[in-house]
């Protein structure tokens, strides 16, 4: 697998505050990438350089293909069409409307609003269509369900998914940890302008330890135990309900989300 | 039709369900034209000789300094711009389109009072109407390269609709067109030189296209793109 960006010594600053510090990375063509990180860990700024938006200070970037960008904040004239949106912007790249594409996404439905008149979920799914206009072999997706509902997020996980048949390289910078599980191959936590930690979900859960997390629901109340010896701390626990006589109405156990492993690795890495 | 053509024929018509700019394009300075000309024709008769310029120059003030700027605003004060950025659309793009159609909907307006003006007021026509067209052209031109500048430079609509009326008001009231500007106070007359409305109706005028007052308002107009040029390259320079 050859790789479709490659990233070295990114550096970035924004006047005195350095944002990306010496930024390394690799990116394998047709994967989906994930780039994860607390709010101003510098994820947008990154992808931003990537993409040839942002100006950055030193370092180099090499991306192998043909671009399509959907951005954290964008926005379209409030009165125009999806289809006209569409139009202009394949008429601007000289590129032939893909309309099974378009249907897939569901323009189709939304053609006679103007873009004041869409949903969010609408909005980008009109953003990712103008990403794709151009049939691009890499796609930057900056937290493209922010704001979506349920339906929403597992639509659009589901082109996400297309894409990836096709042999798109897919870089997609997300807050939703449970998508990133979902749907990337490998993932990169951004952490006070470094690289933390780049793999998969697995070898992260692997880095971080084996934890376990005991939800136990009572008359009472309910309450969440996290402890690295599972039969000990479920036995001992047990038992002190029993012998306090609380009556327990359900027990489940997991080995917490990469969410709860994100976070760990960011808290530890700021101190 | 290549992306640049269906970009302006697709702003004209985003234009017209943009109620603002119908608004500030047609509305207004229509209705101001069909009050004002009775008014004015009424209180003082010789004021249909400079009718039709006066009525002009007012519609073209609106559009070009209230109309105008809003639009720029919301490609280049909000996430458009990185829309087009991102989509390999020049950042010159929005500014372009928007000056290009304001043009064509300015046009009409004035073709509508130019027709209506004689019929409706007994209003004189221009003498020569090719070069009182090119005249037009260029104050169109002059008055919404300022209108673009405050578009880019103003980031919010707030502060925009108090900015537009500075430049609005003064235009109107000392450009000569409501009363003649001799009759106001000496510093308030120099003020109204400053406007490209004064040049701009003067240069309308029948045997006022002249040098002396076309060199202004083509100064004006450069100086209005370079500056316009500037504001674009900090946009595109993040």
């Amino acid at each position: 697998m050859s790789s479709a960006i490659q990233v070295r010594e990114l550096r970035k600053s924004y006047g005195s505050h350095m944002v990306l510090k010496g930024l390394d990375l690799q990116i394998e063509k047709g994967e989906i990438f994930a780039l994860l990180g607390v709010n101003g860990a510098g994820k947008t700024t990154a992808l931003e350089c990537m993409e040839g938006l942002r100006k950055y200070d030193s370092g180099t970037i090499t991306v192998n293909g043909k671009m399509g960008i959907q951005l954290q904040l964008s926005s379209l004239p409030a009165h125009i069409k999806p289809m006209e949106a569409i139009k202009l912007f394949a008429k601007w790249n000289s590129a032939k409307i893909d309309y099974t594409m378009l249907n897939a996404l569901g323009i189709k439905e939304i053609e006679k609003k103007q873009y004041l008149q869409l949903s969010t979920g609408q909005k980008r799914r009109l953003q990712l269509a103008l990403a794709l206009i151009s049939n691009p072999d890499i796609i930057f997706l900056d937290e493209p369900t922010a704001g979506l509902d349920v339906e929403g997020r597992l639509s659009f996980h589901e082109q996400i998914r297309t894409l990836k048949a096709q042999g798109k390289t897919v870089v997609l910078a997300s807050h939703d940890m449970a998508e990133v599980e979902t749907l990337c191959s490998r993932i990169a936590i951004l952490n006070n302008g470094n690289i933390v930690f780049c793999g998969t979900a697995s070898e992260l859960t692997d880095k971080v330890g084996k934890k376990y997390f005991i939800h136990i629901k009572t008359q009472q109340e309910d309450c969440t135990f996290e402890t690295d010896n599972i039969e000990d701390t479920l036995i001992s626990l047990l038992c002190e309900l029993k012998q306090k006589k609380i009556h327990v109405s359900d027990i489940k156990v997991d080995r917490g989300t990469l969410e709860q492993h994100f976070i760990e690795m960011a808290g530890r890495e700021a101190e | 039709m290549n992306g640049f053509l269906y970009g302006v024929a697709l702003q004209c018509k985003l234009d017209i369900r943009s109620k603002s700019l119908f608004v500030t394009c047609y509305l207004v300075p229509l209705l101001f034209f069909l009050l004002m000309s009775g008014i004015f024709t009424s209180v003082m008769p010789e004021m249909r000789n400079t009718l039709i310029q006066s009525m002009i120059v007012m519609s073209v003030s609106m559009g070009a300094f209230v109309g105008l700027p809003p639009t720029l605003i919301e490609t280049y004060g909000g996430d458009v711009k990185n829309v087009y950025k991102a989509n390999g659309v020049p950042v010159c793009f929005g500014l372009v389109t928007m000056f290009l159609s304001s043009f064509v909907h300015l046009m009409i307006t004035c073709i509508v009072i130019l027709l209506l003006a004689p019929i409706l007021f007994d209003a004189a026509l221009p003498a020569h109407l090719p070069l009182f067209f090119l005249a037009l052209a260029i104050y169109i031109m002059v008055s919404l390269s300022i209108g673009s500048i405050l578009g880019l430079t103003v980031k919010n609509q707030a502060k925009l609709t108090m900015m537009a009326q500075l430049v609005f008001l003064p235009s109107i009231m000392l450009s000569g067109i409501m009363f003649p500007i001799d009759l106001l106070p000496g510093f308030l007359e120099t003020a109204g030189h400053i406007f490209p409305a004064f040049r701009g109706y003067r240069l309308m005028l029948d045997h006022g296209f002249h040098f002396e007052n076309l060199w202004y308002l083509i100064l004006t107009f450069c100086m209005a793109v370079i500056i316009c040029g500037i504001l674009l390259k900090k946009q595109k320079s993040k």
